[in-house]
């Protein structure tokens, strides 16, 4: 899923299932999901829907492929069309590669064109990208959901303590072994130590931020989520941090704060009514899970 | 208050679509798995039978049949791979039922009932063992029911595996059966001792995500028996020594998201080598809450007659009985499941009224004067922990 995973199981007691038994399943299972949603990889479920755009084939769903599309409908209504699977195209005029490829602001109007979620049909047939070049990428989605898969895997075996984290998102089953609930960190966006430990039991962490990935542009530093509707990069939140009772909530709540301003951020953790932790651009830190870091407001 | 647990709109929407994934759905496995608890349950159900209508009657008491049945079974994952249940059942039974039919003074038929109430009592005892592997799983079970005048051992193996995207299951079980009947002499003559019977069983089934929400299901049995197959406790009941019996069942399940509810639709078609043949229709309305599941449920059956079956026997042929059960008749039925889930404790009740009838079949044949109504009540209650 082209990020870090961290595996951390307490085998079951009484049974003779061993941890890295139960890793190897966990593995095999998130393997299997890789294969079907991964963009890289050029005989995934992605990949057939992104080369039959503007062909006129549709592309044949199962019920998972079909949620998981429902959920980035649902994402992409609830955040006013911010939250787009086919904005990924934008990523061609925007290069926030290691390289630092200058960024292409001729191909912007063109790469506009593909982006759109309301122009994807879908119908009984399956999926059908109707502009050749349009693009779905389902990476932060899938992700989440392959965490939350890892836990369900994870509790059928028996499992009652457990953690795991894929590319910054963290899903928990129980507590430690010492029966304390889990420590997660939450990394600072200048790096250096985390901000603080938040603990976890039976609960899920995501983040989403603009820090990770930069560049630089005409003297301003720009992150790398990308508002679907201008082409230009979102001037977000630098990060936002959600707990909740599983990973694919989580980030979902996370993801759409990060696509809007600080402020429109701010109300709209708020009414989600989840605990949730912003940091803002000038380094201000916002929420309940800040009161209870003892970081100061900004 | 759960602070994890949030009212927003946006999140009780995607909430309910996730529920529509495996994944998040409690009690559904992503892969074959042992159970993640150890179960223990208790089940009563009460039988009871309306009273045969007095003009039906031409002797004996008007009451039939009550049966409580009580059962206890405990079910436990062994290893990574294996789980292990013990099943015990209890029955105890009273009550009369028809004896024979003849004709009363007008020359209309009518009962003549078994006379004093009977007190029987069966248990029944069975281990199974299952295991389980990433797409399937595999069960041996072994029961023995003893009762003063019924002895069965029976085995059956059943076994599932899923396709690869988990959107397939097929089924299939087989099973045989060997019964010991020796009628026991009471206040109605009986002129059977120690006859024998065998049965073997045969299944395939296969059901099918159609979509998020949708989930159809479809299966063949086919049943064997051989030996011994009249009711000793007729007096005019003598029935071929061999039976055939073939099932075709469907099911279908549409999950509607925004209503939180499940329409749920089952048939079922049944046919045998006596002529009985009959269509059992089930529609139910699974409505989800936050910690229950209620659902109401409506179902018809209708029956044609064995080949055999009259009203008043004719002892001249080589088969013949009168058993209201092989004659031709619809049926009705009116019922209630309530599932409430508090945690580690479950608690499942289910109600049902059924009214029987000639008229109500599909199917033309002569009414048989004992058809009965009933009710049934039944409260379990479950305990899962690791």
């Amino acid at each position: 899923m082209g990020g870090p995973a961290t595996l951390v199981i307490t085998p079951p007691i009484g049974r003779s299932a061993t941890g890295v038994s139960l890793a190897s399943k966990v593995q095999s299972h998130l393997e299997t999901l890789e294969r079907r949603y991964s963009r890289y990889l050029t005989d995934s479920l992605v990949s057939t829907i992104n080369r039959r755009a503007g062909s006129g084939d549709f592309t044949h769903l199962d019920p998972e492929s079909e949620t998981l599309l429902e959920i980035a409908d649902q994402l992409w209504r609830s955040s006013g069309g911010l939250f787009d699977i086919t904005s990924g195209v934008l990523r061609k005029a925007w290069r926030f590669d290691t390289a630092n490829t200058p960024v292409d602001l001729s191909q912007l109007e063109a790469l506009k064109k593909k982006v759109g979620w309301d122009k994807v049909k879908r119908t009984g047939e399956g999926v059908y990208l109707p502009v050749k070049g349009m693009e779905i990428d389902l990476g932060g989605l899938a992700k989440e959901y392959a965490a939350d898969c890892a836990v369900r895997l994870l509790r059928d075996h028996g499992v009652t303590s457990a953690l795991i984290e894929l590319a910054g998102d963290v899903a928990t089953i129980g507590s430690q072994p010492s029966g304390r609930p889990w420590r997660v960190g939450i990394r600072a966006p200048q790096g250096g130590d985390p901000v603080g430990g938040i603990a976890l039991s039976n609960a899920a962490a995501a983040t989403s931020g603009n820090y990770a990935r930069t560049l630089q542009f005409e003297g301003r530093t720009y992150g790398h989520l990308l508002n679907p509707l201008t082409g230009w990069p979102v001037e977000g939140p630098t990060s936002v941090t959600v707990i909740g009772e599983n990973c694919l909530s989580a980030g979902a709540v996370t993801t759409i704060a990060c696509l809007q301003s600080p402020k429109a951020a701010m109300a709209w953790l708020s009414e989600a009514g989840l605990p949730w932790l912003m940091i803002a651009q000038d380094a201000g830190y916002s929420g309940p899970l800040a009161s209870k870091l003892g970081l100061s407001p900004p | 208050m759960n602070p994890l647990h949030s009212s927003s709109a946006f999140l009780r929407s995607l909430t309910r679509t996730l529920a529509t994934l495996p994944a998040y759905q409690a009690g559904t496995a992503l892969a074959d798995a042992p159970p993640a608890f150890t179960e223990v349950g208790v089940r009563y159900s009460h039988y009871s039978e309306d009273d045969i209508d007095a003009s039906s009657v031409i002797f004996g008491a008007t009451s039939r049949y009550d049966i409580d049945i009580t059962q206890l079974w405990i079910e436990a994952p062994v290893g990574a791979s294996w789980s292990v249940a013990l099943d015990v059942q209890n029955d105890y039974q009273t009550g009369a039922s028809p004896w024979f039919v003849g004709t009363d003074q007008s020359g209309e038929p009518g009962v003549i009932m078994s006379g004093a109430s009977i007190q029987d009592n069966r248990v029944e005892v069975g281990v199974a063992t299952r295991y389980f592997w990433a797409d399937g799983n595999a069960g041996l079970n072994v029961s023995h029911s003893d009762e003063d005048d019924y002895e069965a051992l029976s085995v059956g193996f059943d076994a599932s595996w899923n396709s690869a995207s988990n959107t397939r299951t097929w089924t299939t079980s087989v099973s045989s059966s060997h019964d010991k009947v020796n009628p026991s002499q009471g206040v109605i003559p009986v002129f059977v001792t120690n006859e024998e019977l065998d049965t073997q069983s045969g299944y395939f089934g296969v059901s099918q995500i159609l979509s998020r929400s949708a989930i159809v299901r479809v299966g063949l049995n086919y049943t064997y028996s051989d030996g011994y197959l009249s009711d000793p406790y007729k007096l005019n009941d003598q029935r071929p020594q061999s039976h055939e019996r073939i099932a075709l069942s469907a099911g279908y399940r549409h999950f509607l998201i925004d209503a939180n509810a499940s329409v749920q639709f089952d048939y079922r078609y049944y046919a045998d080598s006596w002529g009985v043949d009959s269509h059992t229709v089930e529609l139910g309305w699974a409505q989800h809450y936050e910690r229950s599941t209620l659902t109401p449920f409506f179902r018809y059956y209708s029956q044609r007659e064995a080949d055999f079956y009259q009203v008043i026997a004719d002892l001249s042929e080589s088969h013949f009985a009168d058993d209201y059960r092989l004659s031709s008749y619809g049926a009705v039925t009116l019922g209630a499941r309530w599932a409430i889930n508090l945690g580690d404790w479950t608690i499942e009740l289910e109600g049902e009224r059924y009214w029987s009838d000639a008229d109500w079949g599909l199917y033309d044949g002569d009414s048989a004067p004992a058809l009965v109504d009933f009710w049934r009540g039944t409260v379990a209650i479950i305990w899962r922990f690791d």
